[in-house]
């Protein structure tokens, strides 16, 4: 708990501002004050009384906490779940090993990223030991030298340096990498969206891989592609309005049917399935009859409705999978869709769950987690900036991501998500939607403490960032002046 | 005085205010609708009364006795004559009546609900929970209370409140006066309003109900005289004056006893007329106009918007001792210089405190007046101000120069001229990052405009074509020394963007190495003095004599310049990524090599000393500081200059001369694609194109015209290409990277190619036609805008109408671009402003909520970082083992960077070249 949230607690519960003052000299949490012996308080300064009377006043404030914890346990109870803990970090290499346990030996910090890429230089190069000490060592100063300063603004940094190279960003869209069926949104467009979180991108793509026993198998491939595509009546057959007989008979095309590997009675199972054709389709000869209901009178209002629904109907594929087409990489064959649905895909036989991706962070959210999120917003972000020939530093985009996924989803950057929710009321006025915040404001009494930025600026005082967090003290010694 | 003692505010609560307070605040009650007399003199208890405040000088304040800017203003007051509802209030106003009682006022809860409610507020207070949690427990409790259809207090059975909008309430169909309002909101207790989300400390709910209005202080609404000698009064003292009369005639009207229906209607138009004094955009009522028609300007939208208070007023703020003017480049200056007009220096003042020390010197200053005259050629700093110990301000004459002279003493502060090497900060808008406003020293020079290094162009994204720029001269000798620690030039020549510089070599510059350094040509002792005049460099090494002259190598006055130790090995920008590296023996000239800090090969250029990319300065930078780096900047620039001067340089329109046969050769390659392109065409209407998977015939077609048409324009450009060498300088200024790009060439030389809207082939404007001289449904190249001709040999009417639709689009995309990508940056900055790294790595915002446990992943500072890497290992490798080393580095290989990499195709390359060349077509911005 914050010192401030403590100080509330403390002032809620009705103690003075002196004394809170003096408590939050010595201690943070509440809790360990309740906990403190009164002597321990009467050295702080509080005569006998005033110390017994604080622990009487916080003293209930524990209690009601304990039950106000144990209110939310009850309500999520423990999950019974054993976790399995799932190490994919790629081993280490001999050499790697090696570096590491030199580092550790000299008790020098290094990023693995240094370690393997001093590895793959070392290896096959045969180095006395003390070279590769002091080669680690060098390195390791170099590492400190880099570090960034504390009391850094590194959000302003990370903001400013994606914000930017926004300028220079296009704004259209572009045929996916090497896939010319494919539109994808890329640029600015694309940017602004990741940050958004908006929950459908404006072109939703999926990159399936193969499990690596089909992945070289295109027939195999092919197959899922087209059992995951979404295929409509039209797609496979020609529809014709019989008027005489008032019907409509489907013609379904041979070759798209093995291509597709779908039957007339898959057909009529799935046109079963839709409600305004229930029960009217029968095989007839290589054809599909669908008749009108014979309980009802005959209607070319009906008929209509019927060729309508019949034609959009869905024989088969995934909900939001638009196209399939297929790709060959290396040796492997690749599935890229147009649409969505990563929940359903990851379901699919032969599909390889480890490496199929979608660029939708919101699926990913609700699919994988928010780590996944994350990584994907990190994902995308670096994808479309460096597309655009940007560079931009991985940790900005980092910060971004960690920030937006913080408290457990995923949140946007703007009025309905990070900003909408900051601690300080000025800060949310000076943003958007003004008179709301200040009247709301007013109504909870709610105190700016004047931490942030935006709010220090609208006082007109130092912000609490850079050489405005730390203060320096001088006191000038006066010749003959009296201690 | 307040110097020295720095105290801040700790906090600032949020209150509702209560009529109480209102009245007992109020310095008068405000009666009469009317302001001044007809004498001009404010009426008392009118709206201009004396009691709130003075604006104008000379009178004095009749409540605290101060003049003009030295009184605050004094708020008044208003008492209604019936109670009108609060405009943004009526929501909670709904809620609150909803989820009480209409009759005992009780929160419609019974005490376990109560207390479960506010348990749960606690256990959210306890969790660390924000505003918007509050809230919305809040609306759940109020929601929850208020499909109670029986008050569990006393048992009256509950009635559905429902909200005419924008102001009017209905209970049950039958309407509730404001008065009633009040009443009910009365009776809720104080320990019923914290579970609804309202903290009885700060708001009553019957304060939501007017009976009593603010006045605000005629600071705050200052009327104006016009020339013509009428008053022109403020927006909301209009409001003001309607809220008046409107209530001066319910007043009368109610105490008269007129009928019911006239009380009610002047109750609701006051009603209205308080609401638009708060707000005047509420939706379901028309806004309040001025007599010309236009709509007032009320409370809300004072505070609202990008003109509004907080983002206009509060958030940014003007400030003095600023200029702008328009700016010109000086390579003669460092750069961390600004070269200063005398006008400019002149007016802008620096704050000089007097101290027993630099009391002489300040007395000769003041004695040259504020004018002073320029002695032997040069300019002489003069003083504007003098203030005394008493705060009083002095001006500078010529005739009380030698009195306040005398009269100087310790104690005193004198706002000096600027001149030479002050520190300035200097800034371009957009200010985009923080190398957008960098800290300069001063060089008071002739002429109007700032000057500056040309170095410094990218950070700013400065260019001379009319560019303005705007200088702060600091104040305090704290803010002198931050600036010039944190915020001078050379502290930012590394981004921290990417981890390269941002400052560095543009344009002449590189052609200037590149023409110093390519081949190592000699120079003559009269050239290299030349070049060398103002240059602070190392010994020059013995000179190779040539038939009795002493000749000096480009490589060697360039080794003049770098650190004594340096060590690199790169790839000059000129490499043509040849399969595999010849290394050493490179013919191009483009293995770079230096050795203890002499250019031992290669050739310099953009890679070299570029910004954004050189690698040499890059790496001083890092490794020997960024003073260094400063030196080796400025010497780069004048080397450079130097270099270019005497070996010369231009290019001209004759640079993109192609022989005849290069001419027939293109034009045979773009026939031979726009044969290629009708047989497509004609194969797609024979219906044996064979489609594309996935895509439509129409579409396949597209593809495979828009790939003919673009390989024909490489084709194009390639041929061209051969025949432009490295002695043609527009090629040198490509391949160095100093300006312009082959494909820029190509479509000078060569053949612009297909021009597009959209990424597709133009094809709107007549019906199924571009252009009334193609037939209808022409698919061919030159109908859908493909344009054969070349910059030069210059394009056919057509041609030239079809470049101009795909330059249009470029100039609507940076439109829109430059407005979107801004609130884009404006939505980061806000959200992000508050982060910051901790003493323990951590990153953490206002909250103390933790963002990051360990920043980056690795804690280290992109701007140190070596693009992007923790550690450049090559280096370390070099350091540590010398030249040893050269058998582990692996220059030029392609390393695996960052998270992802996308591949484009011949088509994407294509649109997305057509942008760059756009872009340098639009260079001028003004």
């Amino acid at each position: 708990m914050a010192r401030k949230d403590t100080q509330n607690a403390l002032r809620r519960r009705g103690i003075s501002d002196p004394t809170i003052d003096l408590l939050l000299s010595q201690y943070r949490r509440l809790a360990d004050i309740a906990e403190a012996p009164v002597e321990d308080l009467v050295k702080l300064g509080l005569d006998e009384d005033k110390a017994a009377n604080v622990l009487k006043l916080v003293g209930p404030a524990r209690r009601r906490k304990k039950k106000a914890t144990k209110k939310v346990a009850e309500k999520a109870p423990e999950a019974k779940v054993e976790f399995q803990e799932i190490v994919k970090t790629k081993p280490l290499t001999p050499m790697e090993e090696k570096l590491t346990d030199m580092a550790d030996e000299l008790d020098l910090k290094l990023s693995r990223r240094v370690i393997s890429e001093l590895a793959s230089r070392l290896d096959g190069h045969d180095l006395p030991d003390d070279k590769i000490h002091a080669v680690l060592k060098k390195a390791h100063q170099r590492y400190e030298e880099h570090l960034m300063d504390a009391n850094e603004s590194a959000g302003i940094l990370a903001a400013q340096s994606i914000g930017e190279p926004g300028t220079q960003m296009t704004m259209r869209t572009f045929h996916y990498a090497g896939v010319a069926e494919i539109n994808v949104t890329l640029g600015l467009p694309r940017l602004i969206e990741i940050v958004d979180a908006r929950r459908v991108p404006s072109t939703p793509l999926m990159e399936i891989h193969m499990a690596p026993e089909v992945a070289g198998d295109v027939d195999a491939v092919r197959k899922v592609a087209s059992r995951i595509e979404k295929t409509t009546l039209l797609d496979i057959a020609d529809i014709e309005t019989d008027i005489v007989n008032m019907r409509v008979i489907v013609h379904p095309d041979e070759i798209k049917l093995s291509q597709k590997d779908i039957t007339l009675e898959h057909i009529v199972e799935k046109l079963d399935k839709e409600r305004r054709l229930r029960k009217l389709s029968r095989i007839e000869d290589g054809k599909i009859i669908l008749s009108t209901p014979e309980n009802e009178e005959p209607s070319f209002k009906k008929l209509q409705l019927i060729v309508q629904t019949a034609r959009d109907a869905a024989i088969q594929g995934i909900d939001g999978i638009e196209r399939a087409i297929l790709r060959k990489e290396g040796s492997e064959y690749v599935i890229y869709t147009a649409g969505s649905n990563l929940r359903d895909v990851l379901m699919e036989e032969n599909v390889d769950p480890t490496r199929t991706t979608t660029n939708s962070i919101q699926e990913i959210y609700e699919v994988l987690g928010v780590e996944a999120a994350r990584n994907s917003i990190i994902y995308e972000a670096t994808r479309t900036l460096e597309e655009q020939g940007l560079t931009v530093d991985i940790r900005h985009i980092m910060l971004v991501a960690d920030l937006m996924t913080n408290d457990g989803d995923v949140k946007a950057i703007g009025r309905h998500g990070i900003s909408g929710r900051k601690s300080s009321v000025l800060a949310r006025a000076a943003f958007e939607i003004t008179a709301t915040h200040l009247l709301h404001a007013a109504l909870t009494g709610e105190t700016d403490y004047l931490d942030g930025v935006a709010e220090n600026i609208i006082v007109g005082q130092p912000v609490t960032l850079g050489t405005g967090a730390v203060n320096l003290v001088y006191q000038p010694k006066n010749k003959g002046a009296k201690q | 005085m307040m110097r020295g003692v720095s105290k801040r505010i700790g906090s600032i609560r949020f209150a509702t205010i209560s009529p109480d307070e209102i009245r007992r605040m109020s310095a008068t009650k405000v009666i009469t609708a009317d302001t001044y007399d007809d004498d001009g003199f404010p009426i008392d208890m009118g709206l201009m009364d004396p009691h709130l405040g003075v604006i104008e000088p000379g009178l004095r304040c009749k409540t605290c006795g101060n003049k003009v800017d030295e009184c605050p203003g004094h708020f008044g007051h208003i008492d209604l004559a019936m109670p009108v509802i609060h405009v943004g209030m009526v929501r909670e106003l709904k809620k609150l009546l909803e989820s009480t009682c209409r009759s005992c006022g009780r929160l419609l809860m019974t005490k376990e609900e109560a207390a479960e409610a506010s348990e749960a507020m606690d256990a959210v207070d306890d969790l660390g929970g924000d505003y918007i949690d509050y809230r919305l427990m809040a609306r759940a409790a109020a929601r929850g209370a208020s499909k109670k259809e029986f008050c569990p207090h006393c048992g009256q059975p509950q009635e559905k409140i429902t909200l005419d909008k924008p102001t009017t309430f209905r209970e049950g169909g039958h309407k509730l006066t404001p008065k009633e309002v009040r009443e009910r909101l009365e009776r809720i207790p104080d320990e019923d309003l914290p579970p609804l989300g309202i903290n009885p400390e700060t708001c009553r709910p019957e304060w939501m109900v007017l009976t009593a209005l603010a006045v605000p202080p005629v600071t705050v609404r200052p009327s104006i005289t016009l020339e013509s000698g009428d008053r022109s009064e403020d927006d909301l003292t209009h409001k003001m004056v309607d809220v008046l009369r409107i209530n001066q005639r319910l007043r009368e009207n109610r105490d008269a006893g007129a009928p019911q229906l006239i009380v009610e209607d002047l109750w609701e138009l006051l009603q209205y007329h308080v609401t638009t004094y708060f707000d005047n955009q509420t939706s379901g009522i028309p806004p309040a106009r001025h007599r010309s028609g236009r709509p007032l300007k009320t409370l809300v939208q004072r505070l609202k918007g990008k003109e509004g208070r907080f983002r206009s007023n509060l958030s940014g703020k003007r400030v003095n001792f600023s200029a702008r003017t328009v700016i010109s480049p000086d390579p003669t200056l460092s750069i961390n210089e600004v070269g200063v007009p005398f006008e400019a220096a002149r007016e802008l003042t620096v704050p000089v405190h007097v101290t027993p020390g630099n009391v002489e010197n300040l007395r000769q200053m003041i004695l040259n007046g504020n004018t002073p005259e320029f002695r032997d050629g040069k300019y002489v700093p003069g003083v504007n101000y003098v203030i005394r110990t008493d705060g009083r301000r002095v001006r500078i004459t010529d005739r009380n120069s030698e009195l306040i002279s005398e009269s100087l003493e310790p104690g005193y502060v004198v706002e000096r001229h600027l001149m030479d090497n002050d520190v300035v900060l200097f800034n371009r808008q957009p200010s985009l990052h923080r190398m957008s406003m960098m800290a300069h020293t001063v060089r008071v020079m002739p002429a109007k405009t700032f000057r500056f290094n040309l170095c410094v162009c990218p950070p700013y994204n400065a260019d001379f074509d009319g560019d303005e720029m705007n200088l702060h001269v600091l104040q305090s000798d704290e803010a002198r020394a931050e600036a010039l620690i944190l915020m001078r030039v050379q502290e930012h020549i590394m981004s921290p963007r990417f981890g390269g510089p941002i400052i560095g070599a543009i344009h002449d510059h590189i052609t200037g190495t590149y023409l110093l350094t390519h081949q190592n040509p000699l120079f003559t002792k009269q050239q290299v003095l030349d070049v060398l005049t103002n240059i602070n460099h190392r010994p020059l090494p013995e000179p190779h004599i040539i038939d009795g002259k002493e000749y000096w190598g480009g490589h060697e006055l360039f080794s003049l310049i770098l650190p004594e130790d340096l060590r690199m090995t790169f790839k000059a920008s000129i490499c043509q990524n040849c399969p595999t590296c010849k290394k050493e023996d490179c013919e191009l000239d483009a293995f770079v090599k230096v050795r203890h800090g002499i250019l031992v090969q290669g050739t310099i250029d953009e890679k070299g000393v570029g910004s954004f990319k050189g690698k040499i300065l890059d790496k001083i930078t890092r490794d020997y500081g960024s003073e260094k780096a400063r030196e080796f900047l400025d010497n780069v620039t004048k080397m450079a200059i130097g270099a270019i001067m005497v070996k010369g340089f231009t290019t001209g329109i004759d640079d993109e001369d192609i022989p005849a046969e290069a001419t027939a050769q293109i034009n045979d390659a773009l026939s031979d694609a726009i044969k290629k392109v009708s047989d497509l065409v004609a194969a797609y209407h024979e219906g044996i194109l064979e489609q594309m998977p996935g895509r439509t015939l129409d579409e396949t077609l597209e593809v495979e015209v828009m790939k003919v048409l673009g390989r024909a324009r490489d084709e194009a450009g390639q041929i061209a290409g051969r025949h432009l060498g490295m002695d043609n300088s527009a090629v040198i200024m490509a391949r160095s990277g100093a300006r312009g790009s082959m494909l820029n060439l190509s479509q000078m030389a060569g053949c612009i190619g297909q021009q597009a809207v959209r990424g597709e082939r133009l094809s709107r404007g007549y019906w199924n036609r571009t252009l009334p001289h193609f037939r209808k449904g022409d698919l061919g190249a030159e109908a859908k805008g493909f344009v054969k001709n070349s910059y030069k040999s210059g394009l056919t009417p057509t041609e030239f109408f079809f470049h101009a639709m795909g330059g249009r689009e470029g100039l609507v995309d940076t439109a829109v671009r430059t407005s979107r990508s801004g609130y884009m940056q404006r939505r980061l900055i806000s959200a992000l402003e508050d982060l910051k790294l901790k003493q323990d790595g951590t990153v953490r915002n206002t909250a103390d909520t933790i963002i990051q446990i360990h920043y980056g992943e690795d804690g280290i500072d992109p701007t140190r970082s070596v693009s992007g890497d923790a550690v450049d290992v090559d280096d370390v490798l070099s350091e540590v083992l010398g030249d040893e080393a050269d058998l582990l580095t692996r220059i030029g290989e392609t390393r695996q960077v960052g998270y992802a990499t996308v591949e484009k195709d011949l088509m994407e390359t294509m649109e997305e070249e057509e942008f760059e060349e756009l872009d340098y077509d639009m260079g001028g911005d003004d």
